[in-house]
């Protein structure tokens, strides 16, 4: 398993006690398997995202990311395994602004410390796959959202990492843009054997993935066995959910 | 609510900010009046000893012929009518050492003022630290400063040993202390106080009486000094208290006002730091505004919330800072006292003094409000609605405000300055203010291309982290600009201070070399007789040539007037063949045979600038009562030597001098070595000579050291205050970069998302601050070298001559001070940045 998660609580203090928005939760993810995490809002689905991908610590349980158990880390070596490891793609694209195009791509090369030029024809290859060849030196404010998440995209996988965890990612686009953007994080699990953890509330969204798992007041209710399927309806999965009660 | 009590709030929201800007302010007030109090007590400390030096005397009448008054011109001032007491004094340079055996110590020479002590009594009160007056019946009783003897280990009850006195005299005991405000001022403390006969019978001759002051009738000061006119044999000058004061303020003239400079550039520092704290904290509040907009709330409602906010950082930073100048005052009086450098008094508590820096303090910080208080004005209910909208953004929208408030600044120190402006003339002033306003603003607007230059060694030190602080400097260029600017100007101070002074070093050292044939010199505490004297100096092994310097007074005469003047005949052909003097006008070889052919004169180039003289023109010099004779100048040279009067000596043939003027004698010998003989050998001899003469030995190294040595301890006093200045710039980058961090905490958050450690956006925000601080400090070198060049090539040439002599260590080491402080001031904002969460920041930002 890429990624496994063992009994994770995530506690917040809230006056003189405190608030779980995590209870429990357990799972395992297979390398180039596609998941979706699904639930309203205040379910426990960001938070469970975070801590799989380590930007945060669980109260209890471990998180293992390619056998390494990140929770029992220090932040310093955390933030090392997570920009190894994995790579993130925010409801609000979250690009720097004064970098241009190819620079944020190249940032997590740059952040290791090697130059934009040392990985030139990584960073030439991801722009060409998120069709934005042509504005490697365009700005971030001069791209629509769209091609601004698929900027975010490129960088999340621009060092293949073990995990793609993608929050939201199409919550700020409209049906067309949010389309190509599922379409390319699809595009990059079937044939780059890319691991996707997907959080959204979007049944369209989530149709795209392998296995869908329904989170409810901090714990996983259900799991959705959808398959690799080439088409990305979401009528068969919106039925089951419907079956669900959801 | 009340709108003030959305202003507190929004000072209060940001404590840290506020508590540094307030700071910020308080240090500018501090020094501001700091430097007034300072000037006041050295203001002070000069009327009070000229009026000590003087005492009850009205008159003081000085000699006009280096051998002084005779007795019987003494007696004949006593008795004009009118004159209550007159008291002569006699001086003389002597050498001291403590008693003879393993301890004693050898002292450089004083100068010894034989007073009569019961008369001293009657014409001036004597400020004693310790001890009592000359007591009539003690002869060898004798006074000496305070400070003077502490730093030697000399206490009331020890004696001292007159080198070349008479060995059956007793030894000289020390019953007194002078303080520093009065006689004990005298020569910067270089001064003892004897009884005249006693001086007179220690070496076995008369000791000249220089001056004679006289305690006249009220009123009668104009009838007693025609009577000086119509009845006195020998030639005088009259003095008054006025002159007195002239002479002691030498030393501190410039002072005041540089100081004063110094504290307003802290001030101008300060500001910026008003400024951009309200600008941010518009930036920051711009939603709020605009939704109190929405809500009813006025423009000038708006206003009047920024300016109190503005009035609050003004009063308390200026009530902190007028408390905290107190103490900086007194530690400025403290080093002036200790350094000897600048006469002053007691740390003066001067309402006034403090009055104007408080006013100024409120009035800078008040007009650093006003352009976000406009500003904050200007933001529409519209404004609330519109995402990450900074109103007042634009470079040159800031820009003009730095101009604005520079010129405020100015204006106002214009206006205070406390002082003469001495050489520093307005247009001088005015030309480097204007230098430093075009380096700022310019460096503002260019802020962008020289980030890319000036960053590149940091990306390529700190790697990525380099290259994204470097890309930060760019995301404000407005609030970079001033908080970059605030440090150009306080490195600017530095850089000008340090060209200016190592330009007066370079001049001081030209002067010395050119006017000191050879390097050497012997001075004698009285002139000895050329002819006899020559033969035996020239015995001194290892020495090639010996030259008397015989300096003597005479007048200028032009037309009916005339004015004193001092004289030197030396020898041309010595001076010539040791490359000595430097001709600035007229051909050197000539000018030298024209002076050995006699009839000829040389005269520095202040004194023919000021009184239009060229080669070929004529001067007539004469002693008083005598013909004038006639000298064509054959020469204008950058240095003389030095002369009773400021303008220093007119240089003539010795040959002239003794033949026209009758000067036979010399004090000053200048010796050239032999080719052949070691420095050291030579040094060695003439030290011997001069010991067994009881003179002094003078080297042209001694002479620049001292000079520069002098200057330094002044200099050093303006380093702290121009350094002060550098911390406030500092406090500024601390605030910029602390609410830059807080703006891009997403940005900070994804950076860290995606692998930066916190060691690296650490380094990030560092990197940042450094670059603004290189940048700052490479602005600095140009503003300030350049401003240097406004003050010394503006400035006469005898303070300037050698031209602006650039310290390049010490442009290296500003650059290095900037990136320095400015690394220091961004580690704090650098915590801030590593402190921030990840999943909160990007939450609240979602």
């Amino acid at each position: 398993m890429i990624l496994e998660a063992h009994d994770l609580v995530k506690r917040y203090p809230l006056g003189d006690g405190s608030v779980d928005a995590l209870r429990g939760v357990s799972l395992s993810v297979a390398k180039g398997e596609f998941i979706a995490i699904m639930g309203s809002s205040g379910s426990g689905k960001s938070t469970m995202l975070h801590l799989l991908g380590g930007l945060d610590r669980p109260s209890e349980g471990n998180v293992l990311i390619d056998g390494v158990n990140i929770s029992q880390l220090n932040d310093e070596e955390a933030t090392l395994t997570r920009r190894e490891k994995t790579g993130f793609v925010f409801q609000f694209f979250n690009l720097i602004s004064l970098l241009n195009v190819a620079e944020n791509v190249a940032l997590p090369f740059l952040i290791a410390g090697d130059s934009l030029s040392t990985h030139r024809e990584r960073v030439d290859a991801l722009l060409d796959l998120v069709g934005l060849s042509d504005k490697a030196k365009h700005r971030p404010d001069q791209l629509s959202a769209g091609e601004q998440q698929r900027v975010a995209l490129a960088r999340a996988l621009a060092n293949e990492p073990a995990i793609l965890l993608a929050d939201e990612p199409t919550g700020n686009l409209d049906f067309v843009t949010g389309t190509e953007i599922l379409d390319l994080i699809w595009d990059s699990c079937d044939r780059l054997g890319q691991t996707i953890v997907l959080v959204t509330h979007d049944a369209r969204a989530a149709a795209y993935a392998d296995r869908v798992l329904i989170v409810r007041d901090g714990t996983i209710r259900d799991e959705i066995e959808l398959g690799r399927r080439r088409d990305h309806e979401a009528r068969p999965l919106i039925t089951r959910l419907a079956a669900l009660g959801l | 609510m009340r709108l003030a009590t959305l202003a507190w709030r929004g000072l209060t929201a940001r404590p840290l900010r506020t508590a540094l800007t307030i700071i910020g302010v308080a240090l500018g007030v501090a020094l501001v009046s700091g430097t007034l109090l300072a000037n006041q007590a050295a203001s002070e400390a000069v009327e009070r000893a000229a009026q000590e030096v003087l005492g009850k005397a009205e008159l003081r009448v000085r000699a006009f012929d280096p051998a002084g008054f005779t007795a019987r011109t003494v007696e004949t001032m006593r008795r004009i009518p009118g004159v209550l007491e007159a008291a002569p004094v006699a001086e003389r340079r002597i050498n001291t050492s403590t008693v003879g055996g393993p301890d004693e110590k050898v002292f450089a020479p004083l100068l010894a003022l034989g007073v009569d002590p019961e008369t001293e009594q009657a014409v001036r009160t004597y400020d004693l630290e310790a001890g009592t007056f000359l007591s009539p019946g003690h002869p060898e009783d004798i006074l000496l400063n305070a400070a003077w003897a502490s730093a030697r280990g000399l206490a009331v009850g020890d004696e001292l040993v007159f080198t070349g006195s008479d060995p059956d005299v007793p030894h000289a005991k020390i019953v007194g202390l002078l303080g520093d405000l009065g006689v004990g001022a005298l020569q910067q403390g270089n001064v003892l106080v004897i009884d005249r006969t006693f001086l007179d019978d220690a070496f076995k001759a008369h000791a000249p009486v220089t001056f004679v002051d006289l305690v006249v009738d009220k009123g009668r000061g104009g009838d007693v000094e025609a009577a000086l006119n119509s009845g006195m044999a020998e030639p005088f000058i009259v003095e008054r208290l006025a002159d007195a004061q002239i002479q002691l303020s030498q030393a501190q003239q410039g002072f005041a006002g540089i100081a004063f400079l110094f504290g307003l550039v802290a001030l101008v520092v300060g500001s910026f730091l008003v400024a951009n704290t309200l600008a941010m904290t518009l930036s920051e509040q711009t939603r709020e505004i605009g939704l109190l907009r929405a809500a009813g709330l006025t423009g000038r409602q708006v206003m009047g919330i920024f300016l109190r906010q503005g009035a609050v950082v003004a009063v308390i930073g200026s009530v902190v800072g007028l408390t905290v100048g107190i103490g900086f005052a007194a530690l400025i009086i403290g080093f002036l006292r200790s350094t000897r450098a600048v006469l002053v008094t007691g740390l003066p508590i001067n309402p006034l003094a403090l009055l104007i820096a408080f006013v100024m303090g409120i009035a800078v910080t008040l007009a650093a409000s006003v352009f976000p208080a406009a500003a904050a004005a200007r933001v529409s209910p519209m404004d609330a609605l519109r995402p990450s909208l900074q109103p007042g953004r634009t470079l040159w929208g800031r820009l003009r405000w730095i101009v604005i408030l520079e010129l405020v600044v100015v204006l106002l120190g214009v206006a205070a300055y406390p002082v003469d402006r001495g050489d520093f003339g307005v247009p001088g002033i005015a030309l480097a203010l204007a230098i430093l306003l075009a380096g700022t603003a310019l460096t503002a607007l260019l802020l962008q291309p020289l980030s890319r230059v000036v960053g590149r060694p940091f990306e390529w030190f700190f790697g990525a982290e380099g290259l994204l602080g470097r890309a930060n400097l760019g995301r404000d260029r407005a609030r970079t600009g001033l908080t970059v600017s605030a440090l150009i100007i306080a490195l600017s101070a530095v850089v000008t201070l340090g060209v200016v002074a190592n330009s007066a070093r370079a001049t001081a050292e030209r002067w010395v070399g050119s006017v000191l044939p050879g390097g050497y010199a012997i001075r004698y505490t009285l002139p000895l007789n050329i002819d006899t004297q020559q033969p035996e100096l020239e015995n001194v092994t290892g020495v090639a040539a010996v030259t008397p310097i015989a300096d003597f007074p005479a007048v200028v005469r032009e037309g009916d007037k005339q004015r004193e003047a001092s004289v030197a005949g030396i020898d041309p052909a010595v001076f010539s063949a040791t490359g000595s003097l430097i001709l600035v006008h007229g051909e050197r070889d000539e000018a030298f045979r024209a002076l050995q052919d006699g009839g000829a004169i040389l005269v520095s180039e202040p004194v023919a600038s000021r009184d239009h003289l060229g080669v070929g023109s004529t001067v007539e010099l004469a002693q008083p009562g005598a013909d004038s004779q006639v000298f064509r100048v054959a020469g204008i040279i950058a240095y003389t030597l030095p002369g009773r009067s400021a303008d220093g000596a007119f240089l003539i043939s010795l040959t002239d001098a003794r033949e026209r003027f009758g000067a036979d004698t010399a004090e000053v010998w200048a010796f050239v070595k032999q080719a052949d003989v070691p420095d050291a050998a030579f040094r060695s001899a003439l030290e011997q000579r001069a010991r067994d003469d009881s003179a002094e030995l003078l080297t042209a190294a001694g002479l620049s050291s001292d000079l520069e040595r002098s200057l330094d301890r002044v200099i050093g006093l303006f380093d702290v205050l121009a350094l002060l200045a550098v911390v406030i710039a500092g406090l500024g980058i601390v605030n910029t970069l602390g609410v830059s961090v807080l703006e891009r905490a997403r940005e900070i958050a994804i950076l860290r998302s995606h692998g930066m450690t916190t060691g690296q956006v650490q380094a990030m925000v560092v990197a940042e601050a450094s670059i603004m601080g290189a940048i700052g400090g490479i602005a600095a070198i140009v503003t300030g070298v350049l401003m240097s060049w406004a003050v010394v090539g503006r400035t006469a040439s005898r303070d300037f001559g050698a031209g602006l002599a650039i310290p390049w260590p010490l442009l290296i080491s500003v650059v290095l001070l900037g990136t320095g402080v400015a690394a220091l001031a961004g580690l704090y904002p650098a915590r801030l940045a590593a402190r921030i969460p990840i999943v909160r920041t990007i939450a609240h930002h979602e």
